[in-house]
């Protein structure tokens, strides 16, 4: 599903040369459910965003579905992230000028041409599901921050994606509703048979994945 | 993002946006509206100044010559339709007139005499035009009676104290004009019997004025016994260059050639039309000044929008957006930004306009509307679409990390 060979992403911070991944490489396979763990300034964002197609990498090659990204123009990588991959955010990352409904439908707007669901549908029934039904009208600074995760959930699971990366999902949640997120998570992955890949810091978090991968300092130091 | 369905979410979603930020909104479209605005106004008064002097040649018929004072209206110095002896050049008289008429492809010669005077009758008085022409002027003018009848030839030969109302004076003097015949109206110390009103012309000169045969003006009015101007009747069409030249000829015998003016009708109508051409230019020129600053008015909101939104750019492109969704979508905002001014703008201006008739016969055509309604778009997509370039060109990790 994910493969990463040999990837490398370095920028400048002014004049100071920056290497935030160094030569990693990595397998995800399908409907794995995984963390990636790290401290802070790991590189393990770094590892999300080149994943997730938001950036490119300096050197190597990124394959999503055995295609190789790195030949792709900005429309076509806007398409994958559309169809193949759903974000999940720390700080949730919902347009508060929208509603929840309109929050969770955004993704349906970029789709060219027809979609093989009645968008309006999946989301009554993704709301349902993630027991917000009666929030679908309300914006999101009026719903609690957990209420706010499930919507941005919702929204990445709309397009029916293959792929969904959570970048700290539970960092601006209490414990008890970071729970409730993963526990929704691990339902993604086990219901609807979606990758998860969740980029934390938090080893309580990554021990509920099936497996972790840990970043130091931009590298892959251990795997399970 | 590109049909229908979604282009109307693209203006939903706009218009919301413009409904939370109301002031901002009003502020930004007011250049375009004021811009908008003028430049319909300009061409509505344009336009309607065009149609007010072409309307009032055109009552006259195309055969017309116009021996005027001075150079006439073609070169500078000249006159204009103003009151009787404020113009520079000569006087004319009967014996230009008997001049004239010895020239065989004319018809017939009017002399014009006017004055401005108050106009008494009963408890009423007005300001009018008293206009001194021969019963030729009737035709010359396509004038005909509505109630009563046209003052004939043996009433200018006897000078007879007979008067013909325009139609809006007969009923600004007399309530109704049919009660105007047979009364009596006093100017200057004279009392004209009012034989006939003429019909309604919407020409308001005539409309406004009093015709009274010229030999009628001779004395207190007109002691000289001069007029304004001449108007030739050409008996026809193909005869109006040679009836000119021989016009001329004749009266360079009396006057020198700076001392009055030969013109038919249509070189007039050729130079008001330039003229008007020219200030047209120039009018939506100005106009054009405030539509630019009005633009950059909206290329700096667009900017700051831009700016604000960052963020959302980045969560927008996460979940699927392409650098065109982007670019349509603030482009939508500007361009209606831009458009709501211009309607306003074309509003206001009918508006005015409304009002302004009762005064003068303005108007705004369709061609008015097509104009403000392309030029608000084209300057929301001309100054909408650097900005709604830069923010979708923004990276979109950078876009998301932005706080």
């Amino acid at each position: 599903m994910i493969k990463l060979d040999n990837v490398s992403k370095t920028f400048y911070l002014g004049d100071e040369k920056v290497s935030a991944v160094k030569n990693v490489s990595l397998h995800i396979k399908s409907q794995e459910y995984v963390s990636i763990l790290g401290t802070s300034g790991s590189g393990k964002s770094t590892l999300m965003y080149l994943i997730g197609l938001l950036d490119q990498p300096t050197n190597g090659k990124v394959f999503i579905n055995s295609q190789d990204v790195s030949t792709l123009s900005d429309n076509e990588l806007s398409v994958i992230r559309g169809q193949t991959i759903g974000f999940v955010f720390q700080s949730f990352n919902l347009i508060n000028r929208f509603t929840v409904l309109e929050n969770i439908l955004l993704p349906t707007r970029y789709h060219k041409g027809k979609l093989d669901f009645d968008p309006n549908k999946r989301a009554e029934d993704i709301l349902n599901k993630f027991g917000i039904s009666d929030r679908r009208n309300f914006f999101p600074n009026k719903i609690s921050g957990g209420q706010q995760q499930r919507v941005a959930i919702a929204r990445a699971l709309i397009m029916n994606p293959k792929i969904i990366l959570a970048d700290e999902p539970t960092g601006n949640l209490d414990s008890k509703t970071g729970d409730e997120i993963l526990d929704l998570l691990e339902s993604l992955n086990k219901d609807f048979k979606v990758t998860v890949v969740i980029v934390t810091h938090d080893k309580e978090v990554g021990k509920r994945t099936k497996r972790q991968i840990y970043v130091k300092d931009g590298q892959i130091v251990k795997k399970y | 993002m590109t049909n229908t369905k979604e282009l109307s979410h693209l203006v939903k979603t706009a218009l919301a946006d413009f409904k939370r930020n109301k002031v901002r909104t009003f502020l930004t479209s007011l250049g375009i509206m004021v811009g908008v605005m003028s430049v319909c106004l300009l061409i509505a008064l344009g336009l309607g100044l065009k149609n007010y002097i072409e309307g009032q040649f055109e009552s006259m018929g195309a055969n017309l010559i116009m021996i005027l004072p001075g150079s006439g209206f073609t070169g500078e110095g000249g006159g204009g339709f103003g009151g009787g002896g404020t113009v520079g050049g000569v006087s004319f008289d009967e014996r230009d007139i008997n001049t004239l008429k010895r020239i065989s492809e004319i018809d017939y010669v009017v002399p014009l005499f006017m004055k401005g005077v108050f106009v008494e009758s009963g408890a009423e008085k007005k300001y009018a035009s008293i206009m001194g022409v021969s019963e030729d002027g009737f035709k010359l003018m396509n004038i005909e009676a509505e109630y009563g009848k046209l003052f004939d030839k043996s009433d200018n030969q006897s000078a007879a104290k007979v008067a013909v109302l325009g139609n809006t004076m007969a009923t600004e003097l007399f309530d109704d004009p049919v009660n105007a015949v047979g009364k009596t109206v006093r100017f200057e110390n004279l009392r004209f019997k009012v034989v006939g009103v003429a019909k309604k012309k919407g020409d308001r000169e005539q409309d406004n004025g009093i015709n009274i045969p010229y030999k009628a003006t001779f004395g207190s009015l007109n002691p000289d016994k001069t007029f304004w101007a001449i108007y030739l009747g050409v008996k026809s069409d193909d005869m109006v260059t040679i009836a000119k030249q021989k016009a001329e000829t004749a009266l360079l015998k009396r006057y020198a050639e700076e001392d009055f003016a030969v013109t038919e009708q249509a070189e007039l109508l050729e130079t008001v039309n330039q003229i008007f051409s020219i200030i047209n230019t120039v009018l939506i020129a100005i106009g054009s000044i405030s539509l630019f600053v009005g633009g950059i008015g909206i290329m700096n909101i667009m900017y700051a929008t831009v700016t604000e939104r960052i963020k959302e750019v980045g969560i927008r492109r996460a979940i699927g957006a392409t650098q065109k969704d982007i670019l349509l979508q603030f482009l939508t905002e500007s361009v209606l930004l831009s458009l709501m001014g211009g309607l306003t703008g074309l509003i206001l201006a009918i508006i005015i306009v409304l009002i302004v008739r009762f005064f003068f016969p303005a108007s705004i055509n369709l061609i008015s509307v097509v104009i403000a309604l392309v030029i608000s778009t084209g300057i929301g997509i001309f100054f909408g679409v650097f900005p709604a370039r830069r923010a979708a060109k923004l990276p979109p990790i950078e876009a998301i990390r932005h706080d």
